[in-house]
């Protein structure tokens, strides 16, 4: 089961890997725009070698292994538009963002208590350890995210515009916990087939939305 | 017999370190990364080995989740310095680290070569040279280009080199996962097939690069 929704996993993010790549990287595009086309790239990859290590060796090895990196990749590449490029522009560190800022902590909050929760049940393991160095990288890019869908728009509509992407962002940053969540418990097996599948219709919709978003910057 | 990752060192530094004087001065930069680069791969050869001895021999665990972070790191360190102390040039950093990405697969291609000499084939050649070659290369120009932001933008290079380093590790693991399989073929391709969309690119901004430096001059 784990083989074929990997390998769906895989195609839904190489489908929007390709579409970003198409869309953004023929012309000019903003940087901000080619780093989250990166971080779909970059879940594909991971997503790749665990479909791969189930095809070859039948499980991934370990408490660690190199897809985990995949995630993590992602949500540094998303941490890194937000932090590095779009959030010096939206916020200028002025107590006018300061409830927002407070109220955006929120998300990497809740990402905490899920994994506290593993751990509470799971106890202190390797396994738990790896899975909470992943849910840190998630808990950052998710503020962000949270931020930037709730943060005023003061200018030029900048991030009025990329509600939408945020959102989706920040469902997905969710959906990955809740993988972390169903894997660790040994829930029922549709349990993990609904996450997965939400994940992929997540992965489909990341880059058409960000692009709908980003068309009314130039218009 | 003496070690013979060391013997193939040697034999290779030596001719190309006594190379160096004579060359010009971009070329010398070049060189010079190839040698780090074949240096590192005698590191990396020591470590992974003591490595593979902690893991009990488990080749495949090894070589699919360990090696690919290690060598990777151990890569991207002497672009990392290149890039603080000397220049952050994007060009000259993404030329540095292919070369550093190639040293290091040419003492690798030595070494396993060494290590299977009854077995290798023409069609064993072909595949490490365009398996190995391009992925130790790829891999290498991807964090070379992150580490290009070091002084530009900050905020850009911690988060951006470290995913471009993490994406690197898993293109690694995934080759080594392949070549490893039933679907070595697989393996042989995907460097390939990654490798042309790049030289596409790269050489479709190239002529815009060049026009803009001669306007600047």
């Amino acid at each position: 089961m784990y083989l074929a929704l990997s390998i769906a996993l895989t195609v839904c993010a190489a489908f929007g890997f390709n579409y970003g790549l198409f869309r953004f990287f023929r012309g000019k595009a903003a940087l901000y725009i080619r780093m989250i086309v990166f971080a779909i790239g970059c879940t594909m990859l991971g997503r790749l070698f665990e479909a791969l290590q189930f095809l070859v060796n039948g499980q991934l090895s370990g408490s660690f292994h190199v897809g985990m990196l995949g995630i993590i990749g992602c949500f540094m590449f998303l941490f890194s538009a937000n932090f590095g490029q779009m959030d010096s522009i939206v916020d200028d560190g002025s107590k006018q963002f300061l409830k927002t800022r407070i109220i955006a902590l929120a998300a990497p909050i809740v990402v905490a208590a899920m994994w506290i929760g593993l751990v509470v049940s799971k106890g202190f393991s390797a396994s738990t350890v790896a899975l909470g160095v992943e849910a840190i990288f998630i808990a950052q890019a998710a503020y962000y995210h949270l931020k930037h869908l709730i943060i005023k728009d003061v200018d030029y509509g900048l991030i009025k515009s990329i509600r939408s992407y945020n959102l989706v962002a920040l469902i997905y940053a969710f959906l990955c916990m809740a993988e972390m969540l169903v894997k660790s418990f040994n829930l029922p097996a549709v349990c993990i087939i609904i996450v997965y599948v939400l994940q992929c219709i997540v992965l489909l919709a990341f880059v058409p939305v960000l692009e709908r978003g980003v068309k009314k910057w130039t218009t | 017999m003496d070690n013979l990752s060391y013997i193939a060192f040697i034999c290779l530094t030596v001719s190309f370190g006594f190379m160096l004087p004579l060359m010009e001065k971009k070329t010398r930069r070049i060189m010079s990364f190839m040698l780090v680069g074949i240096f590192s791969c005698l590191f990396i050869s020591e470590l992974n080995g003591i490595l593979l001895r902690h893991f009990n021999n488990d080749t495949f665990f090894v070589t699919t989740t360990i090696t690919p972070i290690t060598e990777e790191i151990i890569k991207m360190l002497p672009i990392l310095y290149y890039a603080i102390v000397i220049s952050d040039d994007r060009n000259e950093l993404t030329t540095n680290a292919y070369a550093v990405g190639v040293g290091f697969a040419v003492l690798e291609n030595i070494v396993i070569l060494t290590q299977n000499i009854e077995n290798v084939t023409i069609l064993w050649a072909l595949a490490r040279g365009f398996g190995a070659g391009l992925v130790h290369g790829i891999c290498t120009v991807s964090v070379g280009f992150g580490i290009s932001y070091v002084k530009k933008r900050r905020k850009l290079f911690y988060c951006g080199t470290f995913s471009l380093l993490f994406t690197s590790i898993i293109y690694h693991a995934i080759f080594n996962t392949l070549v490893q399989s039933k679907y070595q073929y697989l393996g042989i391709l995907l460097p390939i097939v990654t490798y042309v969309p790049i030289v596409l690119l790269m050489r479709n901004r190239m002529p815009k690069r060049i026009t803009a430096k001669t306007e600047k001059e």
